[in-house]
């Protein structure tokens, strides 16, 4: 796949609240824009990033309304598409973050499951300060 | 998100437009639970969403599970592209009612 663009780093904050979502989402798609990909992988690109910053709102921060900001990267250098989510809230520890199984069909657990269906791997690092948690997303988009 | 709420027999007909994220699941629930409480076969219209993330998704599961036990279903109606996407990447095609 031909993604045109050969280097783009774009960040952003956002106030870390589930009424950010929407401006995370405009965020991500004015990136994507730039990038000579079909629509179809922008909107799962789109998905997986405001599903990252929702758990970000859901989990780390438990939902409680806060000031903190969190940050989220988008860098693309080579066709390697890396996402960076930074944020304040309560330490993840990667053994407790698993979607649910597919076939439990109950709601909640799908956003994670989203995650890792569009995304070719999934990292989760202890945050350089004054971050606590450092999320990263990648995907090859050569391929 | 905005709502439209059309009633004909027993059949109540939600129009949603707009984009389904966690910021606006309790909305649409306050529109969707009264009228499967109520017994109504709901039928959810999704021709104008433009956007559903996985909030989205656990309210039309939360839908489809309560009509059921009520003795009632929901039946999603006009899916707009994006989101029957969403629908099949969680595998949910074969469980809601899909029309």
């Amino acid at each position: 796949m031909n993604v045109a663009i050969k280097s783009i780093t774009e960040q952003r904050d956002f106030v870390v609240s589930s009424s950010s979502l929407k401006e995370v989402r405009s965020f991500s798609r004015e990136v994507f824009e730039k990038v000579n990909i079909n629509q179809d992988l922008k909107d799962e690109l789109v998905l997986a990033i405001a599903e990252a910053a929702q758990n970000i709102v859901k989990h780390a921060y438990q939902g409680e309304d806060t000031d903190d900001k969190m940050e989220i990267k988008i860098s693309l250098e080579k066709g390697l598409l890396e996402i960076g989510f930074f944020d304040k809230g309560r330490p993840v520890e990667e053994k407790n973050v698993r979607h649910r199984k597919i076939d439990d069909i109950k709601p909640g657990g799908l956003g994670t499951f989203f995650i890792q269906q569009i995304m070719d791997a999934v990292v989760f690092k202890e945050g350089e300060k004054p971050w606590i948690n450092h999320l990263v997303l990648t995907k090859n988009l050569n391929s | 998100m905005s709502y439209k709420v059309t009633e004909e027999g027993n059949i109540s007909t939600v129009h949603l437009d707009g984009e389904i994220d966690m910021d606006v699941t309790e909305k649409a629930k306050e529109i969707i639970m009264p009228l499967i409480e109520a017994k109504k076969e709901v039928h959810l219209n999704l021709k104008e969403v433009q956007y559903m993330d996985s909030s989205g998704i656990s309210v039309l599961i939360e839908s489809h599970q309560k009509a059921t036990e009520l003795g009632t279903k929901v039946i999603l109606k006009e899916i707009s592209k994006s989101v029957l996407k969403v629908i099949m990447m969680a595998k949910l095609e074969q469980i809601l009612n899909l029309d």
